[in-house]
């Protein structure tokens, strides 16, 4: 197994090519966290009185609250006043409309395309956040012909104020959790999608989160809006430099799917993971959640997680409407030294509701990777179905794969069922490739795609052709 | 709760049985110290009234090559509760292990209540560890079928609530089982 050994070297060194740094002039806000901060960052941003009142009611929350600990994670401690709140490239004066050439450079590195062109086969529509701002939203007037709003955030208070009031925190309240709050109070910028009734949106919208600065956090917000017999596919991916420092991203997605309204949202989460020996990496602690409101709506997650040296995240559905449904597929790889607890949550409410839920786990190095999952079927669900299949794949005998689902019915007519296994690549596998003639490297990655093939093909075309390269680099080579 | 250590080559096999009218809480611990220790644990459980019913079994692989099978199979009704929190872990060095995990509900009436918490914890690779848990209602198609071939449709029921406890139920008491079964259509 020598051979095998230096393999998992080999890949398990492989490097993080999203690594490095961009040199922009940047504005920070003093680092720290009060309430003059917050309204520091709501003056930069020239909000509305009752955004800045929302965010200072969510500190007051936060500061009475306690950092989750349940999670099967060693979470360093946080010192919250050592973090900068808001970073912002600065804009050229000369040539304000434009794109600072070096951050267009920044994201044409990154394969994320600012200028409206043409990619793969498929449009895509962008919205560039770098550290606190967002820096550029591609193809908005397309959009805006069919009467979709595609913007920052920051825009859509300021263009859009009636919208944002009417849905801002309505599926994740602002005291929700610890960072749910967090994020209320200090949040930066992020995407807001709005797309109108009966409304087919002819290209799949895309959100680029970039963390540049040191000593930053990143605290984006999303929201997105299908009303009725809309449909929308949504991407989201992201990195970070590579330091030696822990970097917080706390993240708050929220998805109001109405009557009839169709939303599919994907996930290739890259943040860096740390180095080898587990220093620095980002600290990914994200509150998703999507509510299906009305009847027939229909909300499907799909997330690729390689980066990050710790994964806190659980997207969740609440089935409200009757006849709703929804999905949650999930790759979710660790490596050295990196943690993951990560699942979702499916809420039964409304009747004949049904739920889907593949997670696959993939654990190399000394990782731990856990998966944790809610089923609920509330005692009106009648007739609401849920499936849950939750597989571990260990790579290397010091990593950890756990699986802690949560089934709870109410509801006598309601079926659930979850089934989790754990195994490793078996060496009849290994030995079976290798005797065909495909070496030991190629073999593990033909069979870990294989694995994570259900979830993978979910993927839009972009991203999975992205996804699937993430693994190889991630973690390829995994012999056990 | 009570604990067990089952040693190299050691076998040890356990059953519990809680029938209506009995509100129980079973906590177990079963460590598996010695190489080739082998665990098998059923559980069978009928509730019909307002019955409190937990189980919490904790099962520990601290050797190498141990092989643990547990099946958990029950009936709420009434408004009774039940809880299944049942974890397995796999310690580091516990290569070769072998654990399986599964427990399956039917739900009879709308105020019973079932949560279930299968939990693996593996901090070995070379293993085979799998769970499974499902929270349903008797099958309508089953009973259909039956019923188009002049079986009543209490009997139905019957039968198919007998044959989903039939791998649980221990030989001496299907008697018992039968009877409360009965009881609870």
């Amino acid at each position: 197994m020598d051979n095998s050994d230096n393999i998992i070297q080999e890949f398990t060194s492989g490097e993080y090519k999203e690594g490095f740094v961009t040199d922009v002039e940047q504005e920070f806000v003093p680092k720290g966290l009060n309430e003059d901060i917050i309204r520091t960052i709501s003056r930069l941003k020239e909000e509305p009185e009752w955004l800045l009142e929302f965010r200072l009611d969510a500190f007051r929350k936060w500061q009475k609250m306690e950092m989750p600990r349940w999670a099967h994670l060693d979470l360093p401690e946080i010192d919250f006043q050592d973090i900068i709140y808001y970073a912002a490239p600065k804009k050229d004066k000369d040539r304000p409309k434009e794109i600072d050439p070096k951050l267009a450079e920044t994201f044409e590195k990154l394969g994320i395309p600012l200028k409206e062109r043409d990619v793969l086969a498929g449009v895509v529509a962008v919205d560039a956040v770098f550290d606190s701002v967002s820096v550029t939203t591609t193809f908005r007037k397309t959009l805006a012909e069919k009467g979709i709003i595609f913007c920052s955030f920051s825009e859509a208070v300021k263009e859009h104020p009636d919208l944002v009031r009417k849905y801002l925190a309505t599926v994740v309240p602002s005291g929700d959790n610890y960072f749910a709050a967090l994020n209320s109070a200090v949040f930066s910028d992020g995407s807001f999608c709005y797309i109108p009734k009966g409304v087919r949106c002819p290209m799949d919208l895309s959100s680029y989160f970039r963390i540049n600065a040191r000593g930053t956090g990143q605290f984006e917000r999303t929201l997105i809006v299908a009303d009725e017999g809309s449909y929308v596919s949504y991407m989201e991916g992201c990195t970070a430099p590579m330091r030696d420092e822990q970097q917080l991203h706390a993240a708050v997605v929220e998805i109001i799917v109405e009557k009839d309204a169709d939303v599919k949202y994907s996930t290739v989460q890259n943040w860096y993971p740390g180095d080898a020996e587990g220093k620095g990496g980002i600290l990914n602690l994200v509150t998703k959640r999507g509510i299906c409101k009305g009847d027939g709506a229909h909300l499907s997650w799909t997330q690729v997680e390689t980066g990050s040296a710790i994964t806190w995240k659980y997207p969740s559905t609440i089935l409200k409407g009757n006849n709703t449904a929804s999905e949650f597929y999930s790759v979710a790889v660790t490596n050295n030294y990196q943690q993951a607890d990560t699942g979702t949550k499916m809420v039964h409410i409304g009747r004949n509701t049904k739920s889907r839920i593949v997670s696959k786990g993939i654990s190399a190095g000394r990782s731990q990777n856990s998966y944790r999952g809610l089923v609920r079927m509330n005692a009106g669900a009648q007739n609401a179905r849920n499936y849950s299949q939750c597989d571990s794949l260990l790579i290397g005998s010091k990593c950890g794969a756990h699986t802690f689902p949560v089934i709870r019915s109410d509801n006598p007519t309601a079926i659930v069922e979850h089934e989790a296994t754990t195994s490793k690549i078996s060496e009849d596998q290994l030995f079976y490739c290798n005797q065909r003639g495909i070496g030991p490297e190629e073999a593990v990655g033909l069979i870990v795609n294989g694995y994570a093939r259900e979830v993978l093909s979910r993927l839009p075309m972009e991203f999975a052709v992205e996804a699937q390269k993430l693994l190889q680099v991630s973690l390829e080579g995994s012999v056990g | 709760m009570t604990k067990y250590v089952v040693g190299a080559g050691e076998k040890l096999e356990l059953t519990f049985v809680v029938l209506p009218g009995e509100s129980r809480d079973i906590d177990v611990a079963i460590d598996l110290v010695g190489e080739g220790a082998e665990v098998s644990l059923k559980g069978l459980y009928l509730c019909g009234g307002d019955e409190r019913v937990n189980f919490r079994i904790l099962m520990h692989h601290r050797a190498p090559g141990c092989v643990s099978r547990q099946l958990f199979n029950g009936i709420a009704a009434g408004s009774s509760r039940v809880t299944f929190d049942g974890r397995i872990i796999v310690a580091p060095d516990a290569q070769k292990t072998e654990a399986y995990q599964e427990n399956h509900n039917i739900v009879l009436t709308d105020s019973a209540h079932v949560e279930t918490m299968p939990q693996l914890e593996i901090y070995a690779d070379d293993v085979k560890c799998s769970h499974g848990a499902t929270v349903g209602r008797l099958d309508e198609e089953s009973l259909f079928y039956m019923r188009t071939r002049g079986v009543p449709e209490k009997d139905a029921k019957v039968l198919q609530m007998l044959s989903f406890l039939s791998p649980v139920t221990p030989e001496g008491d299907r008697d018992r089982v039968e009877k409360a079964v009965l009881q609870l259509v």
